[in-house]
């Protein structure tokens, strides 16, 4: 658990956050989303100390960190910038080994570690462990960055902008990485981002601020339905917030389901449970069709969506 | 590689550099003075043209070569470049055999202090032939191997060549063995001003990088000192330490035991320091304050403390700036060591100021050839040694 209270920091006579209070619980992530310039990336950087605050105090669960060692307190958390900060001289492998060789871990345990990182992030050991980064494309690199601060098992990883610099495609598939890896790994994590489509995607709490305050602090559901002033609502979009709310539900909850699976051929573009209203809606509007079957992981159809319903209870 | 060169491209372009040495290098070997031959080392010699110089088939084989290097070049093999570095390479090891035939074919003989010297159409034949083989290695992309043997074989064939009989009457190899001592003696007082110097002012330059990194406001004096020392003119510098190390050694009894004195190799050795200052202290530090500051943070993100940001990521990214800038250091350095014989330092600059004063050229060359070639191997290891420490591959 992660708790800021009153924290603020000064740059110079210039108040870069304004005594903020935030708690972010153990295994939530929660993201700070703003636009350039309102504190977010100085909240983040307070945390691991990389910036000292000015007043306030910071407590990792329970313990206030001014008291601990800043570089032990950062090896105990996983630091993802954007545009990867990847040790050009350094191979894939000696990159991620980075934390646990700090820790003189056995090299034994290393490797081993190592190549469980590579995997967890869809990276062929035996292709890409030895390449250096700047061999890598941009998406591949920035998850050896997320293998990198993963790799000694911290229980807080921050990440600051991690996706920015990626071409949207990168990006999306970046971002069902994360959701992935978090529902393996459950790290309390804090995400900072000014794009409010990857807030409301990612987080289980969205932390929205302006001018170095919080705003507002809630589930991206509550954000999106009762925005608590005007900026908020700007930031969310005041016109689309429809379709966003649709995409925060998954299909499973809109369904009518079978009494029993049925055995069918699913296809590759086919419905599937965790899928959002969003998108059944829009296959729907696309292929011109009133209602859709819905298909479980394992490919066996367990019920349909119609449109009629989401137009009903979709929001 | 010659391979990749010959497969990639069905029909490889025509080299433009190789034929235009080649036919310079044909041109002026017929025009020029091949080699003299003076009856003793102060008069004045006369001159024998290609032909005369090594005969007609002397002549003719030269010419062969260096119009088949020109017609190989032109035409598209795929392994002409391997043709043409087996030319080029063959040709430049066994180059002092021309001087060989000619002191052969016309030293006079029971003249004890006749000489043959090197003219003018030789030595454009040697850079001409020098300038071909760069290319050649070049376009052939060819490994620090394929060089370095190229280099010994050439090296090689020159040392055992000069050292026979056959050569005995160069004026070179006649001054050179008036004074072997003395040569040992400048190649030693030479590689230890130069290298000394270098050394000293490596740690120096390294201590001033640091306190500038750590300290800004520092940065801009100890920049601005370094680059005046730059500017003030090398012979004045040494003339101007003659006076206070005079006072100095004279006033400490201690220092004129360690042969510090107002001449001789402590002035020399602080002017080289003063003049290796500039290029060291700059790429040292321009090395190390252009490693990004977002790898620093992330590695400081990540836990490193600030030592190890220093030695595992500064250093080994700024490594082959800084070795560059010890090149650049080096060759000057080796250069400036020469003119330091002026006040009594010893080196090369020796043999070139003491044939200045007799007007004996070669004496001059005896001292400047060595000097050139150490400057040359000097530049050839650092690049090694730069290449080799390359932290970064090239990318994919």
């Amino acid at each position: 658990m992660i708790e800021l209270k009153q924290v603020t920091r000064r740059f110079g006579n210039v108040v870069a956050v304004d005594a903020i209070d935030l708690t972010i619980e153990t295994g939530e992530v929660c993201v700070l989303v703003g636009s350039s310039g309102c504190g977010k990336s100085t909240t983040l950087r307070m945390i691991n100390r990389l910036l000292p605050h000015s007043a306030g105090d910071i407590l990792v669960d329970g313990k206030s960190i001014t008291t601990m060692n800043p570089q032990q307190l950062r090896l105990n958390m996983g630091y993802v910038i954007q545009g990867t900060g990847l040790f050009p001289h350094w191979t894939v492998a000696r990159n991620i080994a980075m934390v646990p060789r700090l820790l003189k871990w056995p090299q034994a345990r290393i490797d081993e570690r190592v190549r469980e990182l590579m995997t967890l992030l869809d990276l062929d050991p035996a292709t890409h462990a030895d390449k250096y980064p700047q061999q890598l494309s941009g998406g591949q690199a920035q998850r050896v960055g997320v293998a990198r601060a993963l790799a000694a098992d911290p229980n807080i990883l921050l990440m600051d902008e991690p996706f920015g610099a990626l071409d949207a495609i990168t990006r999306d598939n970046l971002q069902l990485e994360m959701l992935r890896i978090q529902q393996q790994v459950r790290k309390t994590t804090v995400f900072v981002t000014h794009d409010i489509d990857e807030a409301l995607k990612l987080a289980t709490r969205i932390a929205v601020m302006d001018r170095g305050r919080i705003v507002q602090h809630d589930t991206p559901e509550n954000i999106l339905r009762r925005p608590a002033s005007e900026f908020v609502e700007n930031l969310v979009g005041r016109q689309d917030r429809g379709l966003k709310l649709m995409s925060l539900r998954p299909v499973r909850e809109l369904m009518t389901p079978h009494a029993s699976p049925k055995r069918s051929d699913p296809g590759a573009d086919a419905l599937k449970e965790d899928d959002s209203v969003r998108l059944a809606l829009s296959v729907m509007l696309w292929q011109d069709l009133k209602q859709l079957a819905v298909f479980n992981a394992r490919g066996e159809e367990t019920g349909v969506i119609t449109r009629e319903r989401i137009m009903q209870d979709g929001l | 590689m010659a391979k990749i060169d010959g497969t990639a491209a069905p029909r490889p372009t025509p080299n433009r550099v190789v034929p235009v040495l080649a036919a310079v290098a044909l041109v002026l070997v017929w025009l020029l003075d091949l080699g003299t031959i003076q009856p003793n080392r102060i008069v004045p010699g006369t001159g024998h043209g290609l032909v005369s110089a090594v005969g007609w088939p002397g002549a003719g084989l030269v010419s062969l070569v260096l119009i088949a290097s020109l017609a190989v070049s032109i035409l598209p093999l795929a392994w002409r470049y391997w043709a043409l570095l087996v030319l080029a390479g063959l040709s430049l090891a066994l180059l002092p055999l021309l001087l060989e035939v000619f002191a052969a074919r016309h030293l006079p003989p029971d003249s004890p202090y006749a000489r043959s010297s090197v003219g003018a159409g030789f030595w454009c034949l040697l850079f001409l032939l020098s300038l071909m083989l760069i290319e050649i290695l070049g376009r052939l992309k060819a490994g620090r191997g394929v060089q370095l043997l190229v280099m010994v074989v050439i090296g090689g064939s020159w040392l055992v060549l000069l050292r026979g009989a056959g050569l005995e009457s160069l004026s070179l190899v006649r001054e050179f063995n008036a004074q072997p001592d003395k040569f040992a003696q400048a190649l030693r007082a030479h590689l230890a001003l130069a290298f000394g110097a270098v050394a000293v002012s490596a740690g120096l330059a390294v201590m001033l990088a640091l306190k500038m990194m750590r300290s800004p406001a520092w940065q801009r004096p100890i920049l601005g000192a370094v680059s005046f020392m730059q500017t003030i003119p090398s012979l004045a510098v040494f003339g101007l330490l003659i006076a206070p190390l005079s006072a100095l050694s004279s006033a400490f009894p201690v220092l004129q035991e360690l042969g510090v004195r107002g001449i001789g190799w402590a002035p020399a050795l602080l002017a080289l320091i003063a003049y290796s200052l500039l290029p060291m202290v700059r790429n040292t530090f321009v090395a190390l304050t252009e490693v990004p500051e977002s790898l620093a943070d992330a590695g400081r993100g990540m836990g490193m403390s600030e030592r190890q940001l220093f030695f595992q990521l500064k250093v080994p990214l700024a490594l082959p700036v800084i070795i560059e800038g010890v090149r650049i250091t080096t060759i000057q350095a080796i250069g400036l060591t020469a003119v330091a014989a002026l006040i009594g330092a010893g080196g090369f600059g020796g043999f070139i100021f003491q044939g200045l004063g007799q007007s004996a050229m070669d004496l001059v060359l005896l001292g400047a050839l060595p000097t050139i070639a150490l400057a040359l191997v000097a530049d050839a290891l650092f690049t090694l040694l730069a290449a080799s420490l390359r932290p970064v591959p090239a990318t994919a």
